[in-house]
């Protein structure tokens, strides 16, 4: 049942994405709801769930992307290594873990993109990406994941709260 | 590390690596079509609900710019009603002596397919919009995008079924012979990771200044000539320069666009083959 919900959630983040995210600009950037939900069900709900869904989201945003199908899905991957992190419980607090994961897997998701676009002969103008694009994307990714980090506790305290039936 | 956490993350990027393989010889195309077909009515419907809320936010967190913009819009309103009113005059001048009515019929002979806005790639890397034409429209590759004003939005870089994909002419990919319609100065206009969009490659001693409209040259067949592209915001001329630094702002604003124009009746050429 917590798989089914959170593969609905991820449908949800990539329909969401490329249809309302765009209209939320912030420092110029549009957040990546799909990398933040991802982020923080792994805090929140553990890294069982999140390596399910990792490439589900994957998979279903390389669908309605402009990018070949598998390239979203390679971009989120790494995410999955991070799902490690999460376990070796560094700090006493969730929330800071969450924020540099999200930094982090922005990163590597926008790199991923240009490292393609160079591999088919398109020019990137490193410096100025990561000036405007990778930074601002992951402190704006950032920024998001409070509220959704937040909302996903909320329903998970009542997910366990439910009473089983039987 | 786990063993498994690495054998799921080989696993992963072994699915991804087939997905594209798969993709490069188009045989997930249906699959994809599929997708989009079931989306882009989903998507389309969230656009247009989301949009006043959007506006209502970005209202509030622009506040200062839109000040600031409010002010230069009214100095920019005076001076387009002054030269509105110039234009007037011309534009009388000119029906007198050619005929104006034959000059509105100069684009009879372009074909436009009329499409909507309904999603946008999920990176900030890439500026690129998706439209609901696809092939079954008579949509291509390489074909012009222009906005419902007639201005150019981008080019067609991937064609579905019945959807496409649009890359902007702000994406850093994104390339097009350009001149300037009033000195004739010709460069390239390219867009950058930030979004905005220069014209490269004009000489230093050319003379290029704020206001000046940019058009398409038409230079190596990929374009047709004389489509607007945007206007001349600032020019840098630095010393021991070749080129000039030209800035170029889109009369269109890419952030809103709903509705696009596809200029179907251009076809782009090929490259010449070289023979050895």
């Amino acid at each position: 049942m917590n798989y089914a919900i959170g593969v609905f959630a991820v449908l949800v983040a990539v329909i969401s994405q490329v249809a309302i995210m765009p209209a939320f600009s912030i420092f110029g950037v549009q957040p990546n709801l799909v990398i933040v939900l991802l982020v923080a069900w792994m805090v929140v709900r553990g890294r069982q769930e999140a390596l399910v869904l990792i490439p589900i989201a994957g998979f279903t945003m390389g669908l309605l992307d402009s990018q070949p199908l598998g390239l979203a899905m390679l971009a989120l991957a790494p995410l999955i290594l991070m799902t490690v992190f999460r376990e070796l419980r560094l700090v006493d607090s969730d929330i800071l873990p969450a924020i540099a994961l999200t930094m982090a897997a922005t990163v590597v998701y926008e790199y991923t993109i240009m490292v393609t676009l160079v591999l088919r002969g398109e020019s990137v103008t490193w410096l100025a990406s990561v000036t405007s694009v990778l930074v601002p994307a992951a402190i704006a990714n950032a920024l998001l994941l409070i509220p959704v980090y937040w909302l996903i506790r909320i329903f998970s305290l009542g997910l366990r709260q439910r009473p089983a039936f039987g | 590390m786990q063993v498994r956490t690495r054998t799921w993350f080989g696993f992963v990027v072994l699915a991804s690596v087939l997905f594209l393989a798969a993709s490069r010889v188009a045989f997930l195309d249906p699959l994809e079509n599929a997708a989009l077909s079931v989306a882009a009515p989903i998507e389309s419907g969230l656009r247009s609900t989301t949009r006043p809320v959007a506006d209502f936010i970005n209202n509030i967190t622009d506040i200062n710019r839109l000040s600031n913009e409010n002010a230069s819009l009214r100095e920019e309103n005076e001076l387009l009603t002054a030269e509105n009113a110039r234009l007037t005059e011309a534009e009388q001048e000119l029906r007198d002596l050619q005929g104006f009515l034959a000059l509105r019929g100069i684009r009879e002979g372009d074909a436009f397919v009329q499409a909507d806005v309904f999603a946008t790639d999920p990176s900030n890397t890439l500026q690129v919009i998706a439209i609901n034409r696809g092939s079954n429209d008579g949509i291509a590759e390489r074909m012009l995008v222009l906005s419902p004003q007639g201005s150019v939005v981008g080019t067609v870089s991937r064609v579905l079924d019945s959807a496409a994909w649009v890359t902007l002419v702000t994406d850093q990919t994104s390339a097009i012979s350009a001149l300037i319609q009033e000195s004739r100065v010709q460069g390239v206009v390219a867009g950058s990771a930030d979004g905005t969009l220069n014209m490269e490659f004009v000489e230093e001693t050319a003379d290029v200044k704020e206001g000046d409209l940019v058009l398409t040259s038409g230079l190596g067949g990929d374009h047709p000539s004389g489509e607007l592209i945007g206007s001349v915001i600032e020019v840098d001329r630095a010393p021991q320069q070749l080129f000039q630094e030209v800035r170029v702002q889109p009369l269109a604003d890419f952030t809103r666009l709903e509705t696009v124009l596809i200029l179907s009746s251009f076809v782009a050429q090929d490259p010449e083959p070289t023979t050895p």
